[in-house]
């Protein structure tokens, strides 16, 4: 056994505290309203942005996560991502779908997960460390960021202003690491933030990326890819694929 | 109980690059060849095929083609009198995983070596004295010269259809090529990839401060090719899912495009996927092998394999992992600095920058595994070190390997994380962004090793694979200095924002890809106290065992390593049908 074992279990069971951290401290979720919505972000668009978002969608409603968790994360990426001239918000956009299916799935299930012990606390540099799943982790975060929400605010995220959530998410993202603490913004720059880029960028196929519309903004023009006399006779200049990206559904 | 096979004549370990090369040349000279690989055969799956090849959450976030952490992964310490913590998530390489190895899904950046490198103790002596090598820089010579190797390179890059352009025929210097190129025999075996908008960026702004950029050796084909055995590749669509991702057009010079199909239908070849290796069985004197033990990984069940010659060509790490478990050789000790099996464990020194231009399309999603120019003048010794506290270089390229949207978005040095700048910037940068990257040597070091940890096993119980690394002193100046380079080169590309390059320093971290690039662990060497592989990668301690791959390498080069992988490779290939001609020490 160890020396740092210890430590390990320590963190372990701050998990589990973690866990009882937060219940009743959440409003009752904005979640369904706004996800119903993003079928209806075409409606304003070009042709092939309707086109698109009539495309059936992945369905609506969460795998993993709770309506008090689908509160948060709407907020948060709804935040992240803001409707503006460029797209729909991220809810729209599918973003917390895309997080939920990810938790749900093998990812967050810990599939490939080296899981065995000891546990022992790294440097940053050693990565992961936990003994629970991503989907455990991510929702012990979850109830920290409301606690933090909550002390700061009164008002769970989800009722914070966007001046409000601005500032969270800054005191998440870049709180130092206390050794004894949860490291939030280990949770978010690690966890959180990457799953949220995902859902933005991922194939839309895995339930965010709605009507292709983050891959459209960008100019990345998805499948097929095959630029053998493209990439002389495009040179310097705009793709016209830029404008219409295809994706694996479009092909299935 | 372990059921017992019959016996076959030659048993590879491993699946991957190395092997194929082996069972090319042994099983058209009739000899009887069974390769055992942990991994799936990937062939006929959706990994190759349209839509789904294109899927970079898949292949490329997820590293769907490589090994998974929960079957064995690796535990990594910073220095001896640390305790090591499992790499819960391989994020900084990628093993290789099923038939073809890490050569299924690498970018296919085919370098030769320069001269100095299978010399380096001898040639750094005699450049700039013993004492310009520091006492803890434990850098060897390989035991042999480029001249042994050359024409081994010739043949690896005729068989992987090596696009690119020569800068020195027979030591006749040609415009286009790498100035600083070793001596060639023949031009390459296919003219070079297109000029990308990044790469005539590069050109420009190198040409101007009078360097001379030139294609990056690629294991895309830039055309249609056939290759000596009489195997056909098709021509690379740029397509911008090639590292990470194996090939859906048949472009990518692989082990399963072109050196198993060769051999799979001859009745004296066997490949037996799903079968892991777990232990060498050596004879009751330690001096030969007599079988090895092996998982059926889908029924758990255990099998003993007999044989008279034994390759393991397994990859760098499983092939130190192997050794041990098997208690073949000395492990090394840092102390001590005796013993060899672990020794010399080195990896890359790699840095970048972004550079931003508003009217330029960059189009990054157009791009293939090694499409980019390159400039050699501060590589490995391409440039008088004299006064600068360091050894060892790296070349500066511009490469356009793919623009997939999780990974690939170059953003401005202060953009906000999220929120609608970040989204305008993306949208903005994406398509005119590109990236100056170095990749530069790591020259071994006397802390830095590998043996077994004392607590993490895999999924069988087994020890996993300790590595005791971090970068040194030598590598921080020497990647400083080149970065200071890459920097003047981005100031004369005329970007308008250029991204700032930090310098890769201690502590490694594990959570950023840096490069499958491992080498070291069973190195190569004339004399058998200092190595564990003659210069014919023959076992100093059980004559019919050999061992490929980069454990073999001394200290690694600032080249990508799979060019003398496959140099010697070949080389041993030769070197094996002599040995069954008449088992013995070659020498
Ligand atoms: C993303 C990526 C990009 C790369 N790009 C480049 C590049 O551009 N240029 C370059 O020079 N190099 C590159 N490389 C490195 C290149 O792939 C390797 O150098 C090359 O594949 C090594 O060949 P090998 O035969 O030693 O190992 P591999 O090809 O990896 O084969 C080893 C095989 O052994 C199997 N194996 C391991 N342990 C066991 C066991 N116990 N029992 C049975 N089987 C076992 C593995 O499953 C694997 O299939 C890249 C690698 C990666 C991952
Ligand atoms: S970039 Fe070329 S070689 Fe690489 S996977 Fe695509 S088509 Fe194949």
């Amino acid at each position: 056994m160890s020396p740092d074992e210890p430590q390990g279990l320590s963190r372990r069971s701050l998990l589990t505290s973690a866990g009882a951290l937060g219940v009743g401290v959440l409003a009752a979720p904005v979640g369904l309203a706004r996800a119903r919505q993003a079928g209806d972000t075409g409606e304003n668009a070009e042709a092939q942005q309707a086109a698109d978002a009539a495309q059936p969608d992945a369905v609506d409603g969460y795998q993993s996560l709770s309506l008090d968790d689908a509160a948060i994360v709407e907020a948060l990426v709804g935040h992240m991502w803001p409707a503006d001239d460029l797209s729909p918000d991220g809810v729209a956009l599918g973003i917390a779908t895309f997080i939920d299916r990810q938790l749900a799935g093998a990812y967050g299930q810990g599939d490939r997960l080296y899981l065995s012990g000891p546990f022992r606390q790294g440097k940053p540099e050693h990565g992961y460390q936990l003994a629970c799943t991503p989907e455990q982790y991510f929702k012990a975060g979850l109830r920290q960021v409301a606690e933090v929400s909550a002390q700061r605010y009164a008002a769970p995220p989800d009722r914070l202003t966007t001046d409000q959530l601005e500032e969270l998410l800054h005191v998440i993202s870049q709180a130092p690491p206390q050794p004894a603490a949860f490291a939030l913004n280990t949770w978010f720059n690690e966890l959180f933030y990457p799953l949220f880029v995902r859902g933005a960028f991922a194939d839309p196929i895995y339930g965010g990326n709605r009507g292709k519309q983050a891959w459209r903004m960008i100019g990345y023009p998805g499948l097929p890819a095959t630029y053998a006399t493209d990439i002389v006779t495009w040179r310097g200049r705009r793709h016209p694929a830029s404008d219409s990206p295809m994706s694996i559904q479009d092909f299935s | 109980m372990a059921t017992r096979l019959p016996e076959k004549e030659i048993v590879v370990i491993g699946g991957g690059l190395t092997a194929g090369l082996v069972a090319r040349k042994l099983v058209p000279a009739g000899r009887e060849v069974l390769v055992l690989e942990r991994g799936p055969d990937w062939s006929g799956s959706a990994v190759g095929e349209l839509p789904h090849q294109r899927d970079e959450l898949r292949w490329a976030t997820y590293r769907g083609m490589t090994r998974r952490e929960n079957v064995e992964t690796y535990t990594l310490r910073h220095s001896p009198d640390e305790e090591a913590l499992p790499m819960r998530q391989l994020l900084s390489f990628l093993p290789g995983f099923g038939v073809g190895g890490a050569a299924q899904h690498w970018n296919g950046q085919t370098w030769r070596f320069s001269e100095s490198d299978y010399v380096l103790r001898q040639h750094l002596t005699e450049r700039y004295g013993a004492k310009s090598i520091p006492d803890g820089m434990t850098i060897q010579d390989w035991g042999l010269t480029y001249r042994d190797l050359q024409p081994y390179y010739e043949e690896f890059e005729a068989l992987f259809g090596i696009a690119g352009k020569a800068g020195n025929l027979r030591g006749v210097r040609q415009a286009g090529g790498n100035p600083f190129e070793p001596w060639r025999a023949t031009e390459y075996p296919l003219p070079p990839l297109e000029m990308s908008e990044a790469s005539q960026i590069f050109k420009d702004a190198t040409g101007q401060l009078g360097y001379e950029a030139f294609p990056l050796p690629a294991a895309n084909a830039s055309q249609p090719y056939r290759n000596p055995d009489g195997m056909q590749l098709g021509q690379c669509q740029y397509c911008g899912h090639c590292e990470r991702f194996t090939c859906e057009a048949n472009a990518k010079a692989t082990p399963a495009s072109l050196l198993f199909p060769l051999v799979r239908s001859r009745p004296n070849f066997e490949l037996r996927a799903g079968a892991e290796v777990i232990r060498l069985n050596t004879t009751a004197d330690g001096t030969r092998l007599e079988s090895v033990s092996y998982v059926d990984v889908a029924t758990g069940q255990e099998f003993i394999q007999p044989g008279s010659l034994f390759v393991l060509c397994s990859y760098t790490l499983s092939n130190v992992r192997l050794l041990l478990l098997s208690k073949i050789g000395t492990p090394y000790d840092p102390v001590t600095r005796t013993g060899t099996v672990g020794k010399n464990y080195c990896y890359q020194v790699t840095s970048g920058l972004n550079m931003f231009f508003p009217d330029r399309y960059i189009n990054p999603f157009m791009g293939a595994g090694a499409l980019g120019f390159v400039i050699d003048d501060f590589n490995n010794d391409n440039f008088d070190h004299t006064g600068l506290g360091f050894h060892g270089g790296g070349y500066i390229s511009a490469t356009q390997t793919n623009g997939r949207p999780i990974d690939t978005r170059r953003l401005p040095p202060g953009t906000p994380r999220w929120g609608s700048a970040w989204k305008k910037a993306n949208a903005d940068w994406y398509l005119r962004s590109m990236g100056l990257s170095v990749h530069g040597s790591n020259y071994a070091n006397a802390r830095n090793y590998m043996d077994l940890d004392p607590d993490y096993k895999d999924q069988w119980g087994r020890p996993l694979l300790r590595i005791t690394f971090d970068f040194d002193d030598n590598d921080a100046l020497m990647c400083r200095y080149v970065n200071g380079k890459m920097e003047e080169i981005a100031a004369a590309a005329g970007a308008k924002i250029v991204g700032k390059a930090s310098v890769r320093k201690s502590p490694y971290d594990t959570r950023q890809y840096q490069s499958t690039h491992n080498t070291g662990g069973t190195i190569m060497g004339s004399d058998p106290g200092s190595s564990v592989v003659s210069p014919h990668l023959q076992s100093w301690d059980v004559e019919n065992l050999f061992i490929s791959g980069a454990s073999v390498f001394p200290q690694n080069s600032g080249y990508n390593p799979t060019g003398p992988v496959g140099a010697l490779g070949l080389r041993l290939a030769e070197d094996l049908l002599s040995y069954l001609s008449g088992p013995r020490r070659l020498g």
